[in-house]
């Protein structure tokens, strides 16, 4: 009886740092994305051939393979593999009537369970992948079972392979390697042959084409020939197409100029030429051809040509006998970009058409058009005045008799959103673009901006004034009464429910705030961090070339807009309600507070540190021989410190050696020079350049991630540390905290000193730190930030191996935990609890809880105007966002206050007042009338 | 209204009468009830002096001199003084009990503590002013010292308990929101090289 009481009461009295499950998916908001599809791996496949539902199936750009339900659009599963960010090639397959998916990137080789996403199995090739296809024999012979996948593999330099894998185990049938060293390009099946096309260089620098033709069940080379394109071919980005998988497999390219369109059936030597049509003098910047992917549909084909302001298409017909390649007709040239899809109903092609305001199906055999739905909206936002285009799309179409009865269509449209529209309308959309964020910014509006100014001058002024300024405050904010008055029971309807108004400018709390990333390709998005599932505008900011890097840089430097700074160019400025470019008329600042006299400027060049007084050299730092700087965190600039000291259990104070000219900075041992793996951790003053603390660890195993973190007066960093002969590897996260003297009510040698110069004087701080043995890898550690850093602090670390983000309590850390011994009474009061080197990350204080948060990369965090709350934005490949509060919510209610009851017990108490007045009033009065 | 008027104002009645009147004590109920023993009624000492007038007369008490009515007057006053030192072992115990947490027993009590000395110091006057006499007022100076004095002690105990309880800013975390960071005279900025 006693124990379940005493437990209970133990669970009240010990603080739970955790996310509450009423809050739970309230305050916490996840995509989970896959990044932008490609146009060749995504496509519409039944996971289960007895049923006809299906899933869409993509490989996108980030590497993540993903299973979406053309339903709803969420997510039914998704693997990320390897080489995310990368150039490099990737392949997904699935075989007609199959269970599996078969996906390629870098040397991988990987059959997935389509349904539920499940590895079924995993094989490497010797060198990179070229190409991966499913085997689709038309004997019958082989066709039991799971189908078999070829793939095409070669290195620069190395020899260039075809192998034949099983589809159900990924054992490797056969292996047949390429003499030379001609460049493996692509591999083509069709029901008798396998043909691999290979790219010879000629003397002259161009290249030919040259197609080996294999036996599939033996692997042994039946033919081999060359294609004479003559001096056409300058690089390989020129070949337009080639076709697989199909009854007869071409090959199609142009010349550099677009002019002249050569098709080739694979298995002929024969070559059509096409000219392209010259429209009123545009140049086609583009030639594209769809070609169904079955074995068994018509070998008709699409060449889709584009200009900068059109596009336009033809199809093609193949004549399977005599492998000649005729032209059948062609569809009108529309204004705009153009995408076209090529869905397959038994052995019939159609051709989907989807322009900016229109979807249309014809058939490949004749140009009758079967369906058109008008696409009114796309229903997605964009910057002002931006045409939405859509970039590339799949359809799924079903036939009945002569007309299209349905047709369901993802597009991929120019703001990087993904969508799918059934016949014309859109249905839903998932905003991919979010997974290319390369940076991202919290950023207040101008109202609620000005809202806080406005408090803060009242705060800060003298009681009268301040009163006069809430008055005056009050009677102008007497003109919104009315409308106030109108949207009140609304406003009380929704406070009930719980449900958030979506008003950016009615935001007393400061948890509607803005959210801007910038893209990789170049775009910028805005969210509400309040209402996330919206996004306020999407715009292209920066006009970038393929691959090109442009490295921006966030930061919000007033209310209301925010500045962009990147390679592409310094101080643009957006307003971050609608998007709009604001022109620049103030010169760039450098975000900064006016009481500083001297400016330092430091920057980080190649492998050293540079820092400048008036354009003057200052220091200069360059880390020790063999070592090369792997990265800087300088204080964060906006740092609010509450307290300047510790207080200890007696009351005593340590002093906390605060400076703002902080940074700690990461050397390593460069990988090809030094034997042995160190690096070591300085924290710098950035005006003196003066070293205040160094450690040096060995033995760090140097690919993993090394997270660092300084704020306030202490500094964070972990790194894995590499196997050896005494120790296992391992994750270590390190804490140090700086005082200014470690005996307690002593300030150093600065006592009594207002300002000081750390050119004239440095006095060293004293460190303390400890070492945390954790349980996995951090990639990335951020600190909760609070309007006035009166709130604890909780350490925000990423977690890629589990797919979470964590929040550990500064207090479990805290270097001043007492090693060795139990904490003194004094020490208890401070919350120091006997240092354990093993810290096992408490499942309470996961942020993300239960999702799976993928591929996160980066974590921002900004104050909210309330103290007790930090607001959290990661990215990566997904998005994710919250608000924690480290010392809980103390300055708004939660959502557990149950306002219900409280507005019930006060009606209850009301009425029972009014029922009982009555009852004594008449007692008081019988008390009158009772004699003795 | 003239007719009635003319009519006497009806006699009010039996109620009304009986609700103005005092009661009179039931002779019944008085006579029934014996009084409780050692209960002497006056109408019975005084039946009984005028009695005893006639046969054995007892003495009258002998009124007390002023002097000694002095020496009495010091003696209950230096008793008053001393009352509140009497209190403080059975406080100090108490407060020792109630520990050094911030709780609303213990923080009443320690009001109680301290509103007790400081009332009484100020109704010192009054708590003497029976017992000050023109002769006595010299020595009565001593016993409102010591009345003061033993107060204080009272007042020591509190101050003593509210310390244990942390509320005295004693401490330099006390004085710490008073004390400002330094500031830096330079400033260092990281620019980002592109």
């Amino acid at each position: 009886m006693l124990l379940p009481l005493l437990s209970a009461a133990t669970l009240l009295l010990t603080p739970s740092l955790a996310v509450f499950q009423d809050e739970a998916f309230h305050i916490d908001y996840h995509f989970a994305l896959l990044g932008a599809p490609k146009e060749s791996t995504t496509f519409f496949h039944q996971p289960n051939p007895a049923s006809k539902a299906s899933l869409i199936y993509t490989l996108s750009e980030e590497g993540a393979l993903g299973a979406v339900n053309p339903r709803d659009g969420s997510l039914v599963w998704r693997q990320l593999l390897q080489g995310q960010h990368q150039s490099n090639a990737s392949f997904l397959r699935a075989g007609e009537g199959q269970d599996l998916v078969v996906s390629g990137s870098l040397n991988q080789v990987a059959a997935w369970s389509a349904e539920d996403g499940r590895l079924a199995w995993r094989t490497a090739t010797d060198g990179v992948l070229r190409d991966v296809e499913i085997l689709e024999l038309s004997d019958g012979k082989e066709m039991v079972g799971a189908k078999d996948a070829v793939a095409l593999s070669g290195s620069h330099g190395a020899q260039s392979s075809v192998v034949r894998l099983d589809g159900a185990t990924g054992a490797v049938k056969w292996t047949y390697e390429f003499d030379g060293s001609d460049e493996a390009y692509q591999v083509s099946a069709s029901s008798t042959h396998i043909y691999a096309i290979l790219l010879h260089k000629t003397l002259l620098g161009y290249l030919r084409i040259r197609v080996v033709s294999l036996d599939p069940v033996t692997g042994k080379k039946i033919d081999e020939y060359m294609l004479s394109s003559e001096n056409e071919l300058a690089t390989a980005d020129t070949i337009v197409s080639v076709g697989a998988n199909s009854a007869s497999p071409i090959i199609a390219w142009t010349d550099a100029a677009h002019s002249t369109l050569k098709v080739n059936v694979v298995g002929s030597k024969a070559i059509s030429s096409f000219t392209i049509d010259q429209h009123a003098g545009e140049t086609v910047a583009r030639v594209q051809v769809h070609a169904p992917y079955h074995i068994n549909s018509l070998s008709h084909f699409l060449v889709h040509y584009e200009t900068a302001t059109s596009h336009w298409a033809d199809v093609f017909h193949v004549d399977v006998n005599n492998g000649k390649v005729t032209k059948a007709y062609s569809l009108p040239k529309l204004a705009g970009k153009g995408a076209f899809s090529t869905s397959t109903s038994d052995a019939n092609v159609y051709f989907t058409r989807i322009t900016r305001d229109e979807l249309s199906t014809v058939s490949s055999a004749s140009h009758g058009i079967l369906g058109r739905w008008p696409v009114t909206s796309f229903g997605v936002v964009s910057g002002i005045g931006e045409v939405i285009e859509p970039v590339h799309a799949v359809s799924e179409v079903s036939v009945k008799g002569d007309a299209v009865s349905a047709i369901r269509t993802v597009v991929l449209l120019s703001t990087g959103d993904w969508i799918l529209l059934r016949g014309g309308t859109a249905t839903w959309n998932r905003p991919e673009i979010l997974a290319s964020t390369v940076a991202a910014t919290f950023a207040m509006p101008a109202e609620v901006e000005a809202f806080a100014e406005r408090l803060q001058a009242e705060a800060s002024s003298n009681p009268v004034s301040a009163y006069v300024q809430r008055l005056t405050r009050h009677i102008a904010e007497l003109k919104d009464l009315p409308a106030l008055l109108v949207s009140f029971p609304q406003r009380v309807v929704n406070g009930f429910l719980g449900t958030s108004e979506d008003d950016l400018a009615s935001d007393n709390f400061g948890f509607h705030q803005i959210i801007t990333c910038a893209t990789r390709n170049g775009r910028m998005l805005a969210l509400d961090a309040g209402n996330p599932n919206r996004i306020l505008w999407n715009r292209q900011v920066a006009d970038l070339k393929k691959e090109q890097a442009w490295n921006p840089r966030l930061a919000s430097s007033k209310g209301g807009e925010v500045t962009i700074n990147s390679q592409a160019g310094t101080g643009f400025r957006y307003n971050i309600s609608n998007g709009e470019q604001l022109v620049s008329i103030l010169p760039v600042d450098v975000e900064g507070d006016a009481k500083a006299a001297r400016e330092v400027r430091f920057t980080m060049t190649d492998s050293a540190l540079d820092a400048t007084v008036d354009s003057k050299p200052a220091w200069h730092f360059s880390p020790a021989s063999g070592q090369t700087i792997h990265s800087l965190v300088p204080r964060p600039v906006n740092d609010p410190v509450a307290s300047i000291g510790k207080v200890l259990g007696d009351r005593r104070v340590l002093y906390k050696y605060l400076d703002p000219n902080l940074a700690l900075l990461v050397t390593k041992s460069s990988l090809t020079l030094g034997p042995s793996n160190t690096a070591t951790f300085y924290v710098l003053n950035t005006v003196s350049g003066a070293i205040l603390h160094a450690s040096t660890h060995n033995d760090i195993d140097l690919t993993s991630p090394i997270a660092t973190l300084i704020s306030e007066n202490w500094l964070a960093y972990s790194f894995t540390s590499a196997a050896s002969a005494t120790a296992p590897k391992g994750q270590q996260l390190v804490i140090g905290e700086l005082f200014e003297s470690l005996v307690p009510n002593d300030r150093g040698p600065l006592t009594g000193n207002q300002n000081y110069s750390s050119t004239i004087s440095t006095p060293e701080p004293y460190t303390l730190t400890h070492t945390y043995q954790i349980p996995e890898a951090i990639s990335k550690l951020a600190v909760t930030r609070t309007k006035q850093g009166i709130t604890s602090r909780q350490l925000l670390a990423l977690l890629p191996d589990s797919g979470a983000i964590v929040g550990i309590p500064y207090n479990a850390l805290n270097p001043r935990r007492p090693v060795g011994r139990d904490a003194t009474k004094d020490e208890q009061a401070e919350g120091l609890l006997r240092y354990n080197p093993v810290l096992e990350f408490d499942p309470k204080w996961l942020l993300s809880h239960q999702r799976e948060v993928l591929g996160l990369e980066e974590v921002v965090t900004s104050p909210a105007l309330i103290e007790s709350t930090s607001l959290v934005f990661a990215w990566g490949l997904d998005v994710f966002g919250t608000k924690i509060s480290p010392s809980f919510s103390f300055d708004i209610l939660g959502r557990d206050f149950n306002k219900f009851q409280m507005l019930g017990t006060v009606a209850a108490l009301g009425v029972l007042t009014f029922v009982v007045a009555p009852l004594v009033t008449r007692k008081q009065v019988d008390q009158r009338w009772k004699f003795l | 209204m003239a007719g009635t008027s003319a009519l006497p104002p009806p006699p009010p009645p039996q109620w009304v009468l009986e609700l103005t009147a005092p009661t009179a004590p039931s002779k019944a109920k008085a006579g029934s009830v014996p009084d409780p023993p050692g209960f002497t009624p006056t109408t019975a000492i005084q039946s009984r002096q005028s009695k005893n007038t006639k046969g054995t007369a007892i003495a009258p008490r002998k009124q007390p001199s002023p002097e000694e009515m002095d020496t009495l007057k010091i003696k209950k006053a230096w008793e008053l003084a001393l009352a509140p030192a009497k209190q403080l072992p059975m406080n100090a115990i108490g407060m020792y009990m109630t520990g050094n947490s911030l709780q609303i027993f213990s923080i009443m009590m320690v009001f109680m503590l301290f509103k007790g000395p400081i009332t009484a110091v100020l109704n010192i006057q009054g708590t003497f002013q029976r017992l000050e006499t023109e002769s006595n007022r010299a020595q009565m100076l001593g016993v409102k010292a010591a009345f003061v004095g033993c107060n204080m002690l009272a007042l020591a105990l509190g101050i003593w308990k509210v310390n244990g309880m942390g509320l005295l800013p004693t401490t330099r975390s006390d004085w710490l929101a008073w004390e400002t960071a330094r500031d830096p005279l330079e400033r260092a900025y990281y620019v980002p090289s592109y």
